[in-house]
């Protein structure tokens, strides 16, 4: 009676619709370890094997890789808070406060989105000086630092954008200070701020183009762009480490 | 007797065949040492879940605790004393309260990030201390110079700058100088005190550390990492309403 489970078990895993899942046992020999890395699509962003110096939590701190958690948690509660948002200059704030107050979960919900949001600023930022202080832009790595510059950006960019969509007076003023900035633009302040805010004032055009920018524009751009970041650490030979 | 696992599925072994043989001095290797290395499962997913599960905790403890912010409606005719981006972007904003709007905000931004950032590993090509927090006990020891330097310049010259502008800097500027308030104040002294402190201290370092440009690279961006951690913290904390300069302890609250 006791194997039962386990005979239940070796069954679910040696039938042919397991199998045509996994193309692999379970992982605790070589053979199977590398197959479940390489026949998976999300553990594929790895090699099969890393360098023993790349396993070190000091010389990473994890914070590339903790970029990119927050990047996926930030797409998932936002995700989940465009189901109550409208971008518009009636509703937008009016949403906000339903959020607060009548969605289930809603105030938790936009809480992990700000505070990933102002996490993810500090961890790309803490990535990028591991990067530059470990040398790690060297060659062959040179093109993957500018990746990871314009990331930064990007990153900045989204939080940004986001600032301003509840509404609210410390939105609405904040975004007002970058108005000004994109203002003063040498030349061009006209055109770059009739760009970004969609007028010259901040009203329900800046509001819906920050919103696209904010929920599709950027972070398709920045899903490119780590596509190519993550690609190219493999192809540049993994993560740095001493000659 | 191992009886789970290791043993291969049938007709699993068909899968690996043999496509080519390659030749090792064939293939580009990019420092890459078969010897010292472990295997991504379980090394490395282990590490990765597990710190990805604290961050996640420590996620839903923060959002639990503390709520986002949330004011009042917008309205364009109630501005608050003191008005202040995002904090990430404070660096810029004091920054703006230093010099011309356009330097300040767009010019010097815009050269970090596109020019000198990128720039940085097409001037540094050497392999030097790759894979080494900052090289070497040098590269060490210019780091914190570099550290101290940058950091005690930017608090002098906010400080100065808050001096001289009580004293009437600016009113004196317009009457003496030529170009006024604007040639001066707002752009050719800022531009001379940016690339002449940002000289000088590869200059020092080059004569106090016998820098290399790995080292001069050291300098140069914790020159850049500390201002901008510097300007940060200033705006956040010292800086009130009419964005005067307020000890960080006696910081009185923003004038709905």
């Amino acid at each position: 009676m006791l194997d039962l489970p386990t005979q239940a078990w070796e069954w679910v895993r040696r039938s042919y619709v397991w199998r045509s899942f996994f193309r692999h046992g379970y992982p605790d020999s070589r053979k199977n370890q590398s197959l479940a890395v390489f026949t998976n699509v999300f553990l594929h962003l790895h090699p099969v094997k890393v360098r023993r110096h790349a396993l070190a939590i000091p010389y990473t701190w994890c914070m590339g890789g903790l970029s990119f958690f927050l990047f996926l948690v930030l797409t998932l509660t936002g995700t989940l808070l465009m189901f109550y948002y409208h971008p518009t200059t009636d509703l937008a704030y009016a949403d906000i406060k339903d959020m607060e107050t009548v969605v289930v979960f809603g105030q938790l919900l936009r809480n992990m989105h700000r505070w990933a949001a102002h996490g993810m600023v500090i961890t790309v930022f803490l990535h990028m000086a591991r990067v530059f202080y470990t040398g790690s832009y060297k060659p062959p790595r040179e093109f993957n630092w500018v990746v990871g510059v314009l990331l930064f950006f990007l990153t900045i960019l989204l939080s940004y954008t986001g600032y301003l969509l509840p509404w609210d007076q410390l939105a609405f003023w904040a975004v007002t200070v970058g108005y000004n900035i994109a203002a003063a633009t040498p030349f061009i302040g006209n055109e770059v701020s009739y760009l970004l805010f969609g007028g010259f004032e901040l009203g329900p055009n800046a509001l819906l183009r920050f919103y696209v920018l904010h929920v599709v524009g950027l972070p398709v751009l920045a899903g490119f762009l780590m596509a190519i970041h993550f690609w190219r650490i493999r192809k540049d030979g993994g993560i740095s480490g001493p000659l | 007797m191992p009886s789970l696992g290791p043993q291969p599925f049938p007709g699993q072994e068909k899968r690996l065949r043999l496509l080519a043989f390659v030749r090792q001095d064939a293939v580009i290797r990019v420092d890459k040492r078969v010897e010292d290395t472990a295997m991504v499962w379980p090394h490395l997913l282990l590490i990765e879940f597990i710190v990805a599960m604290l961050w996640l905790v420590g996620l839903f403890i923060i959002s639990a605790l503390f709520n986002a912010p949330l004011q009042d409606v917008s309205s364009p005719d109630h501005t608050p004393n003191p008005s202040k981006a995002p904090w990430y972007l404070l660096n810029l904003q004091e920054l703006l309260l230093h010099m011309d709007k356009a330097l300040a905000g767009v010019i010097v931004p815009t050269i970090l990030l596109f020019v000198f950032l990128p720039l940085i590993p097409y001037i540094d090509r050497s392999r030097e201390g790759v894979g080494r927090y900052f090289t070497d006990k040098t590269g060490l020891r210019i780091f914190q110079f570099s550290a101290v330097y940058s950091t005690v310049l930017t608090f002098a010259l906010i400080f100065i700058d808050y001096l001289a502008k009580k004293a009437g800097y600016i009113e004196w500027s317009s009457d003496h100088l030529p170009g006024g308030k604007q040639l001066f104040p707002n752009w050719l002294i800022p531009i001379g005190v940016m690339f002449g402190l940002s000289a000088l201290l590869v200059f020092l370092v080059d004569r106090l550390f016998g820098a290399t440009t790995r080292g001069k690279m050291i300098a140069l961006f914790t020159g850049f990492v500390f201002v901008y951690v510097v300007l940060t913290f200033v705006g956040t904390s010292m800086r009130g309403p009419g964005m005067d300069l307020y000890a960080p302890w006696s910081l009185p609250p923003t004038i709905q």
